[in-house]
């Protein structure tokens, strides 16, 4: 854990008496690039916290209960270039996998689920598209003459 | 080259008198001083320094299913038909103690019980002679290496000058037992070829790279601990040691004890494979030719105070994706729990000594033709 002197706020006569102090480290949980076994869970972490710190972190704070950790450090590219054509450096971060215990298994959400894009009976928008589509249909040329131009022609 | 009969110009003047003198009392007192040894470095990419290094095994959470699939085997738990473990004597009960077994579970694995094992080991097949006349003519590796390489499934190269192409996926274990005996004839198969075909092994999908199962190989090579002309070249039984590690007592303090038993069957399955495989490819069987008549090994893990019990009869090495279509056989491994030896030692007495874990040892020992 960093050192840092906290300035902890003024005490406000009503505030609540209970302080929770939490480190101000935050994990990322991340959808793996590559296919992980069901008792696997990825994580970004800060570049200085160790696998100790990841363990206690989450059986801490998460109650997770925590098998094995597992980090590595990965290398941010250093391709890109600048309009003055100067190297631009993404950073690097840390990535941790870490193997839950008790059998519990992980699998990551689908955020974003597919929606169902039909629109209501009778709803303004489902007018407009079927209007786009028949004027779609007027504008295709006429198939039989094997896509010649129509003013070519006799 | 004439000897130099004249001083040095250089010569010192303050010499101490009768320098070629030893004398005699003052002698004793002169003190060799005691540097440390100087070692090979143990992280240095050299021959020495690799001399120094440890080959051991690495091992997940969970890696006996991963390692039953990448070696095609089935885990059965219990042992064959052959060996009845005698439910009659119960580890409470109290016994005299021996001399001969006095194990003392303190600081390093290696230390304790290594010399231990290793005194065990070659007791007890001496005596066992008389009756298993195989003993006679085998030969007891102490500290053996033993190496096995193969290659089963298939990855998509992603990324370098080859990106792109199917490439099989391939295998290394270097193995290091704490003892093993080789013997000249083949032990006889537990079941038949035929009956391995309705075993059924977990398939595993996922690249054997997200788990931390393999090191990054350098060489790979095949060997049982046999040279060629070793005419003791089928395997036996092997003796393993729990590594600090994986030690009892370390996972109940980290809270994996669920881990205990993992680590024994998946340190037995990578064992036994590497090493009866090795003997297979030593008779000349490999992916394209498969063995004929099945391979059989038994091993025995303790950490001085427990012991497990493995055996594995090998029915096919091929295993890569162009032999392994329709390939019914499998690999078989039996294995027991890890049976208590006993209780406990007060005042040099070993108190609750379970006889049937030995009476199993020496069964073991005597698998013969």
């Amino acid at each position: 854990m960093p050192v840092t002197r906290v300035l902890y706020p003024l005490y406000q006569l009503g505030n609540p008496q209970l302080r929770i102090f939490r480190p101000n480290w935050f994990l990322t949980l991340v959808r793996p690039g590559k296919e992980q076994p069901p008792d696997t869970v990825q994580f970004r972490t800060p570049m200085e916290m160790t696998k100790c710190d990841i363990k206690n972190y989450l059986e801490n704070i998460y109650n997770v209960p925590v098998g094995a950790v597992r980090t590595r450090i990965q290398f941010g590219s250093n391709k890109k270039r600048n309009h003055r054509n100067q190297k631009i450096k993404q950073p690097d971060y840390k990535v941790a996998y870490v193997q839950l215990a008790q059998g519990q298994t992980f699998s990551f959400p689908d955020v974003f689920p597919e929606k169902d894009k039909t629109p209501e009976e009778g709803s303004m928008e489902e007018m407009e598209q079927k209007f786009m589509e028949d004027e779609k249909q007027r504008q295709k040329l006429d198939p039989r003459r094997g896509g010649v131009t129509e003013w070519f022609g006799l | 080259m004439a000897a130099r009969t004249r001083l040095p110009l250089l010569f010192p003047k303050n010499l101490p008198p009768f320098r070629n003198q030893r004398l005699a009392h003052t002698e004793a007192a002169v003190k060799e001083p005691a540097y440390p040894p100087i070692i090979p470095s143990l992280t240095a990419k050299s021959k020495s320094a690799r001399g120094r290094q440890v080959d051991e095994q690495t091992f997940a959470r969970n890696a006996d299913t991963w390692y039953q699939h990448f070696t095609k085997t089935a885990y059965i738990p219990g042992l064959p038909e052959k060996y009845t473990l005698s439910p009659g004597g119960r580890p409470g009960e109290r016994r005299s103690s021996r001399p001969l077994l006095r194990p003392q579970c303190r600081g390093k694995q290696e230390q304790t019980v290594g010399p231990f094992l290793r005194n065990l080991v070659t007791g007890l097949s001496f005596s066992l002679a008389k009756y298993n006349p195989l003993f006679l003519s085998s030969s007891l590796d102490i500290d053996p290496n033993v190496h096995f390489y193969w290659r089963r499934g298939q990855t998509i190269i992603p990324k370098g000058h080859r990106r792109g192409r199917q490439e099989p996926t391939r295998f290394q274990i270097d193995d290091r037992p704490n003892s093993q005996i080789r013997i000249t004839e083949q032990l006889p198969q537990f079941i038949s070829l035929e009956d391995s075909y309705a075993a059924e092994v977990q398939e595993v999908t996922l690249s054997p790279s997200v788990m931390p199962l393999f090191r990054r190989q350098y060489d790979n090579n095949m060997f049982t601990g046999a040279k060629l002309p070793d005419p003791a070249c089928y395997g036996h039984t092997q003796f393993h040691l729990v590594p600090d590690r994986y030690h009892r007592d370390r996972m109940a303090r980290l809270q994996q004890s669920d881990q205990v038993e993992v680590f024994l069957r998946a340190n037995a399955l990578t064992s036994l494979f590497a090493w009866t495989g090795a003997q297979a490819m030593y008779q000349g069987f490999w992916n394209h030719e498969d063995v004929t008549r099945p391979f059989v090994s038994q091993a025995v893990i303790t950490d001085g105070k427990f012991f497990s019990f493995f055996c594995y009869q090998l029915n096919t090495v091929a295993l890569s994706v162009e032999t392994d279509a329709n390939n019914p056989r499998k690999n078989l491994l039996w294995g027991t729990e890890s049976l208590r030896l006993y209780d406990s030692v007060q005042d040099g007495e070993v108190v609750g000594l379970n006889d049937d874990v030995l009476k199993l040892l020496v069964q073991f020992l005597m698998n013969k033709q």
